[in-house]
């Protein structure tokens, strides 16, 4: 072993500098992690001990656990919004079934049923998205409404009990002061991963994340790794459900909802590329530490209430912009082009300066014309036969929705009031629409929208404060805001090559925290009458909305199907390098593609604060799945590049005519939202890509 | 409000950003340590909770004795969990708290109690044994506003019910305790039911929804844990007249207060639907002073006065014939009877009405407002 080691120091030296370049997203998660602990000690008053140790380690193993499951599910190139959901569930399956009266508990049984409980779910996911080949993204938040209704049909409000057993099994030491049980939990789990990741399977499934065409051609069973993948991520949330189940004795059916966005926050930082095929779950692990640690950090900096969410998003910024410092990094490779562009222009070769010449060949035009007068336009299906596959089975859906209504609830076909109520009440998602959905036509996605939606209402409604003179200024102000917030996502996006879940989601918290200061915890003001004429008032049996909506969809429809604007986002969807080559300003359509998204939703802020007479904080909260959910529902691909803005008008209808339906049932809560999770997957179903030939 | 306050406003604001990460120095000496641990506070009632809370700890009767530190742990029990634990860990001697839940908490509380740390929970419970809680009797709550209007509808009639957030204990007790009451009149019958999720805005949506099947001439009465300011307002925009309005028994917004005095009421700053109307209504909450009081209470525990492990704060209620509109909105004149606020100095309609508790002189309206405290 001398010997060899002593006749290859280079490719030694090599192997360790490829290793680390490997693993860099992890290394880096470790050491920011680190640097907090470090400023954690340096600050607070007592040296870091063993306890605080102990008690970090715990209080972030929940959240780890699920972000190794969550981790496993993006390098297959998935996506899981189940996750929470299951841990909820989990944690109220185990708290209602155990008995307080008897002496102890095996702790081997109960992790078991949790793990089982997270695995049974997983098999049910991988069944629609690797058998039945549905988008994760549907098939899993339709599992989340289910999974919720579920758990609130095991218990509908906290109690129960979880036996203390569990508590000392999972919370204690492993080696008394010296090692935390909750880190000896973890340290099994990423064993068993690196197991995992060793065989077979490992390497098939790391293939099919990167590329599943390339992975079926050289035989992998592209189908059985996705399921397995699902089942296996199911597990590590059943197994994070048992943790919080010892964690706190008893249970909560809503405990596990929250941990739903910090986990994708978790995954991202620690350096797994969203989209497949690279990084890991040891990552992870830090990204998750270092999620908790932030509160520690807020708590010895005193940093005051209303800025705790601005703080965070900053240090989520931070840590992202650790994580990507690289030569091969986005923000590198900006600052080079950007040099070379210097150069270029100084030695003005730069396309612009150059004599504009029209140096087209005369041939390609005359060729061109001959194809046009040579074949007839096809027939309005046959063009878009395509958009119509993905688009009608949401039309289809209401319409069933539709009679359903009628004949439960009767008054809705011929009601016109019915038809009026459908259309005002999508309205605000029939513009989030437009914006999420060309967000996600990127391949994106925009977490801000809620506090965006927040921000404007609030600042709006201060500035009016009932005055339809005020509008005037006010309008224009708010969506200069909007632009301005449009901007910092797709700058951080395109030119610092922050992933956008993670960008959007600090930009999120940021907004939240500024809203909360602008208004003292109190939205002053309230909408204008020509505000509220609009959301409220009828003309006929027509709400004036409704007249501003036609217009809005008509306008939609041109901009992403007629206008440059909408073919390079398409363009940009179907593949970056192809767009990049192809000559398509790329950063340039990103940034305006995210004022797009946040103009949206500042416009729904002003909609849903003349609807409401007032604004008030939170009032966005509610918009941020369902603006994904339509946008999918209506037949667009969450990877980007395919989509009709008319498909996802379908979704928006499909899904507020189904909410209408159910609100006029006098269903319990827990029923419902099973039936609408239902509905939006038998929806779906319809959309599912059929088997190659 | 002009433009140029708002402007100085922002300016504020971002002055304030600036010098938000400065690190207390406060360690001053013979000062108590009591920390605050919200859960979220995107919503208006914990901004006025909060609100409430400083201006106790800055009145001149406990500002040299306490030093308050305000941390918010998000809509995350885990979060919340560890900021429990670094609280402790960083010498608090007690620590006030919105519990995210009920249960998730007890083995964290538990260990602070063991640390001789003292634990009040504000608002909603924390079950574990050694911590003090502070709240209302939801299932009263419940009860008292579902009698209300059974009593109105002579016990007949069809009700829309709108709920708050599914899941929690608060929501549970309300309703059930109303249902049980309603199971009790064969002619009551619920036609419509939605979540809420305590929130005027989501309370809108919920009702156009049911509304798009149904007319309001089918509707007889309202129960709702908070909405009843906006389904006035929308009966309005439908046409009906004041005097038409449905009674309702829901939430204590200043909004539905000003609604309750009779119509024609000269008020300052009113504007429809803002204004009132003569809207039959009992007015209930969980009053947001729950924060301050527990804040006051910890201070005694600390110095070792004896507290009662549960405080449970009597129901406020207001119907038509005990609205009262107040001048300013300072204790004093809560005591002598007010429990409305003039839209010119509340603007909000959906902020909560019911601040007043004989055992806070320490807070008025400004303290909800603006986080002052009364002399």
């Amino acid at each position: 072993m001398n010997s060899a080691a002593g006749l290859t120091p280079v490719s030694a030296g090599f192997g360790l500098r490829r290793a680390l370049m490997r693993n860099r997203g992890a290394l880096i998660a470790a050491a920011v992690l680190a640097i907090l602990l470090f400023i954690v000690d340096w600050i607070s008053a007592g040296p870091l001990t063993y306890f605080d140790v102990s008690f970090l380690s715990s209080g972030g193993a929940t959240s780890a656990l699920a972000a190794i499951g969550q981790t496993i599910v993006i390098l297959s190139g998935g996506f899981d919004l189940s996750a929470g959901a299951v841990i909820s569930l989990v944690n109220v399956v185990l708290a209602s079934s155990m008995d307080p009266m008897a002496p102890g508990a095996s702790i081997v049984l109960w992790t078991a049923v949790g793990i089982g409980v997270g695995m049974a779910v997983g098999a049910f996911n991988g069944f629609f998205i690797a058998v039945l080949r549905m988008q994760p993204i549907v098939v899993t938040l339709s599992t989340m409404f289910i999974l919720q209704g579920v758990t609130l049909l095991v218990m509908d409000k906290p109690g129960g009990f979880v036996s203390p057993d569990l508590g000392t099994f999972y919370l204690g030491d492993a080696i008394t002061g010296w090692l935390p049980m909750p880190l000896v939990v973890i340290g099994v789990v990423l064993l068993a991963w690196f197991w995992l990741k060793g065989t077979r399977f490992g390497t098939a499934l790391y293939a099919v994340g990167s590329d599943p065409d390339s992975a079926a051609a050289v035989g992998i069973n592209v189908v059985l790794v996705r399921f397995a993948v699902y089942v296996i991520a199911g597990g590590c949330y059943g197994l994070a459900g048992v943790f919080i189940s010892a964690q706190t004795g008893s249970a909560d059916p809503l405990v596990g909802n929250p941990l739903l966005l910090s986990m994708f926050a978790a995954v991202v930082v620690g350096g797994t590329r969203l989209g497949g095929g690279q990084g890991g779950p040891v990552g992870t692990v830090f990204g998750a530490y270092i999620l908790m640690m932030v509160v520690n950090i807020l708590l010895v900096l005193n940093v005051s209430a209303y800025y705790a969410t601005i703080a965070e998003g900053t240090i989520l910024v931070l840590a992202a912009l650790a994580g990507s410092i690289s030569h091969a990094s986005v923000l590198a490779v900006q600052l080079r082009a950007a040099r070379a562009r210097l150069t270029a222009w100084r030695a003005g070769i730069l396309p612009a300066q150059l004599e504009r010449v029209d140096r087209r060949l005369k041939i390609a035009e005359q060729s061109h014309g001959q194809h046009r007068a040579a074949s007839p336009r096809p027939a309005f299906h046959l063009r878009n036969a395509e958009t119509l596959r993905y688009a009608l089975p949401a039309y289809v859906c209401l319409l069933l929705i539709v009679v359903v209504t009628q004949v439960w609830l009767g008054r809705a076909i011929l009601n016109p009031g019915y038809w009026n109520s459908l259309l005002v009440l999508s309205s605000f998602l029939v513009v989030l629409a437009l914006g999420q959905g060309t967000v996600i036509l990127t391949g994106g996605l925009d977490l801000s929208v809620p506090w965006t939606i927040g921000i404007s209402g609030i600042i709006l409604a201060g500035m009016v404060n009932g005055s339809d003179a005020a509008l005037l200024y006010a309008l224009p102000v708010v969506l200069v805001m909007a632009c301005a917030i449009g901007f910092a996502n797709g700058f951080g996006i395109a030119y610092l090559g922050i992933s956008p879940i993670v960008m959007t989601l600090a930009t999120n918290g940021i907004l939240q925290g500024f809203a909360l200061v602008y208004s003292q915890g109190t939205p002053a003001g309230f909408s204008s009458p020509m505000l509220r004429w609009f959301m409220t008032a009828r003309l006929g049996v027509v709400t004036p909305i409704v007249l501003l909506m036609i217009v809005f969809v008509i306008s939609a429809v041109l901009l992403l199907g007629r206008t440059p604007f909408g073919r390079r986002v398409y363009g940009i969807g179907n593949g970056l390098r192809a767009a990049r080559l192809s000559g398509i300003g790329v950063e340039r359509t990103l940034i305006l593609v995210y004022m797009l998204s946040a103009v949206c939703a500042a416009v729904v802020g002003i909609m849903l604060t003349g609807f409401s007479g007032q604004a008030s904080l939170g009032m966005g909260d509610d918009y941020l799945l369902p603006s994904i959910a339509v946008v999918v529902v209506g037949g667009a691909l969450i990877t980007g590049g395919r989509g009709h803005y008319l498909g996802m008008l379908g979704g928006v209808l499909l899904l507020t005519a189904l909410q209408m339906l159910l609100a006029g049932t006098t269903l319990p809560y827990a029923t419902r939202a099973i039936l609408y999770g239902l509905v939006v997957l038998g929806a779906v179903m319809a959309l599912r890509e059929r088997r190659l030939q | 409000m002009g433009i140029g306050s708002k402007v100085r406003r922002l300016a504020l604001l971002a002055g304030m950003a600036a010098c938000a990460f400065g690190i207390s120095a406060a360690e001053a000496a013979g000062k108590h340590k009591i920390f605050l641990s919200m859960s979220y506070i995107g919503n208006d009632w914990q901004a006025e909770a909060a609100n409430m809370v400083k201006a106790m700890a800055a009145h001149k009767s406990l500002a040299d004795k306490v030093d308050l530190q305000v941390q918010v742990a998000g809509p995350n029990a885990q979060r919340q969990i560890q900021q429990i634990n670094a609280m402790v860990q960083s010498g608090a001697e007690a620590i006030v708290v919105y519990p995210i839940s009920p249960t998730a908490l007890n083995q964290v509380v538990k260990n602070a109690c063991d640390k001789g740390v003292k634990v009040f929970a504000y608002d909603a419970e924390i079950t574990e044994p050694c911590a003090y809680n502070v709240h209302i009797d939801q299932l009263e709550a419940g009860r008292v506003t579902a009698e209300w209007l059974v009593k109105k509808l002579n016990g007949k009639g069809n009700i829309i019910a709108i709920t708050g957030v599914p899941g929690t204990s608060v929501d549970d007790q309300r309703t059930k305790a109303a249902k049980e009451v309603f199971a009790k009149y064969p002619d009551i019958k619920i036609v419509g039911e939605a979540v809420g999720m305590w929130s005027q805005a989501v309370a809108r949506t919920e009702l156009s929804k049911i509304l798009a099947t149904r007319s309001w001439g089918d509707i007889n009465g309202l129960w709702m844990q908070v909405g009843c300011f906006t389904a006035n307002s929308m009966q309005l925009e439908a046409g009906k007249k004041a005097s038409e309005l449905l009674p309702c028994a829901g939430e204590g917004s200043n909004g539905g207060r000003i609604q309750m005095l009779p119509e024609g009421t000269k008020v300052e700053g009113a504007a429809p639907p803002y204004a009132p109307a003569g809207a039959q209504r009992i007015s209930y909450a969980s009053p947001p002073y729950s924060g301050a009081l527990a804040l006051k209470l910890a201070v005694e525990a600390i110095e070792g006065k004896d507290v009662p492990k549960t405080t449970i704060l009597p129901l406020p209620v207001v119907t038509n014939e005990t609205v009262k509109l107040c001048d300013e909105g300072t204790w004093a004149e809560m005591k002598a009877g007010c429990n409305a606020f003039k839209p010119s100095l509340v603007s909000n309609p959906g902020w909560f009405g019911s601040i007043f508790s004989d055992q806070t002189p320490e807070v008025g309206l400004n303290a909800a407002l603006v986080g002052q405290p009364e002399n």
